[in-house]
């Protein structure tokens, strides 16, 4: 069993934590450098943790459990104009991050108004790539069930929040509903608003947990992380990539951020010690974002065997 | 406590909690603008369900041009005049004016807050900037920010002391225009 960590210290003998990391057979899955201070997202064996506990005490830096680590939210609002940015969607998107988890922020096109709202094919499939959304609505009760039509056909989990109470049975396309989180014109900084921050990712957290529990009905042949670390490996070119996660992880398998029709054979190429390639047990597809590479590994009951 | 002596603002439906919202709202955005103080009166009225979204406020009194003498002190000195400003914010304004009314071979600035004038007439009543202009451009943009984003349909009707601001999603129709005013009255005679 591997544990969602967060290091945060400085950039002085970090490779010490990595080296470990690697050792215990573990994966870094995000390395972020701030001038002096890094964060590393980690995967490591639980029965480890005190060894790297330890190393992160000699070096003065701080270790917390990242839940969300290892999962892609899409945090979702009606457009990416003033009325809905930058004080909810960011402080819901940064909030997320600090919880580990990779967010992408998503504006619709159409998505303003009460009868106008709407949704294209696109956007939804591009939702569908993450492994849950947070739908960003307003403060009117009447708006939040009608714009119901905008998450209605998205296979993921959508976590809805928005100002008013509304109960669970009124919004029936919604994972969960979080109150308290509307149309707001400052930063979230009140006890209160913080704990509706909380809220999200607790609900983004059971929303994950319940993918998670269908997925190990049905296992996947081989773990996202160590797809990651093989096209890490055998795909150089991806640390090459312009973006600041090259490999971004999901429940279901990986974005690789190279172009699709250069890179798609070589992804498909590669190799795990088993004697597999990638191409033999997952499916290798154009992702709707930019002009990336979508991994889906497939389940044990379509290969056949898990490793 | 509210700054406005009156701001009343009302929602149908059961939108208690959307009404108690707007006011936050409207309120952090009119102070973010620097707008509050010169709004007397502030009526909101919102109907969720046609839908569409109105403000009619009354202004304070009128906001006299600022002046050089509101941003510096004037003083006669030897050849002409000196100004000592003391707000900043009006600087390129400022010296815009005093170079089109004297020429710019007759500004002197020796130091950053101070400018001397060769010249006989005192630059104290020169208008440096039409603040008024540019409180109603404030106070538009201020109304569209406030007002739910999908409402685009607007009309806003500005006088010389008030403002009647209305954003629906359908066109707006002469019968809706009428209808809001007479809520809006209804608001203002409760």
């Amino acid at each position: 069993m591997l544990e969602p960590v967060m290091f945060t210290g400085g950039l002085y003998k970090h490779d010490l934590v990595v080296e470990l990391v690697e050792d215990l057979g573990g994966y870094v899955l995000q390395k972020n450098v701030t001038q002096t201070e890094i964060i590393l997202l980690i995967l490591v064996p639980t029965e480890d943790m005190a060894i790297l506990q330890a190393m992160a005490k000699e070096l003065r830096g701080e270790l917390v459990r990242a839940p969300l680590a290892g999962t892609e939210v899409a945090v979702v609002t009606p457009t990416l104009a003033i009325h809905h940015l930058p004080h909810s969607a960011c402080d819901i998107a940064e909030y997320l991050r600090r919880h580990g988890s990779k967010t992408n922020m998503l504006g619709l096109a159409r998505g303003v108004g009460r009868e106008i709202a709407q949704i294209n094919e696109y956007e939804t499939a591009l939702i569908n790539e993450h492994d849950a959304a947070v739908f960003i609505f307003g403060n009117f009760q009447e708006c939040i069930k009608k714009k119901e039509s905008l998450y209605r056909n998205i296979s993921v989990p959508v976590v809805v929040t928005g100002g008013p109470e509304i109960e669970a049975k009124d919004l029936p396309y919604a994972f969960e509903y979080v109150s308290s989180i509307g149309r707001v014109a400052h930063r979230a900084r009140k006890a209160t608003e913080i704990g509706s921050l909380d809220r999200i990712v607790e609900s983004v957290g059971r929303a994950l947990d319940k993918t998670r529990s269908s997925i190990a009905k049905d296992p996947l042949t081989t773990s996202p992380p160590r797809v990651m670390d093989s096209v890490r490996e055998q795909v150089p070119d991806v640390e090459f990539s312009y973006s600041p996660l090259p490999i971004a992880l999901n429940l279901t398998g990986v974005r690789v951020k190279l172009p699709y029709d250069a890179y798609k054979d070589a992804v498909k190429a590669v190799t795990f010690d088993e004697g597999v390639s990638l191409g033999e047990i997952a499916t290798i597809k154009p992702s709707r974002m930019k002009d990336y590479i979508l991994v889906r590994i497939l389940s044990a009951s379509e290969t056949g065997f898990v490793f | 406590m509210d700054p406005m002596e009156v701001f009343k603002i009302e929602v149908t439906g059961q939108e208690e909690f959307g009404a108690k919202k707007y006011r936050e709202l409207i309120m952090d955005i009119l102070q973010g603008l620097g707008l509050i103080r010169s709004i007397g009166r502030l009526y909101v009225y919102v109907d969720i369900l046609k839908p569409y979204f109105a403000v009619y406020g009354l202004l304070r009194s009128g906001i006299p041009p600022l002046t050089v003498k509101d941003v510096g002190d004037v003083m006669k000195v030897q050849g002409g005049y000196q100004i000592k400003i003391n707000d900043e914010e009006h600087m390129a304004d400022l010296l815009r004016v005093l170079g089109e009314r004297y020429g710019r071979e007759r500004i002197e600035q020796p130091a950053r807050d101070i400018v001397i004038i060769a010249s006989d007439t005192s630059p104290s009543e020169l208008m440096v900037a039409n603040l008024e202009a540019e409180f109603l451009q404030d106070l538009t943009d201020a109304l569209v920010r406030v007002a739910p984003e999908g409402f685009r349909n607007r009309r806003n009707i500005m006088t010389k002391d008030s403002f009647f601001f209305i954003a629906a999603e359908e066109s707006l129709t002469p019968e809706m225009v009428s209808e809001i005013k007479g809520k809006i009255r209804e608001m203002e005679n409760a």
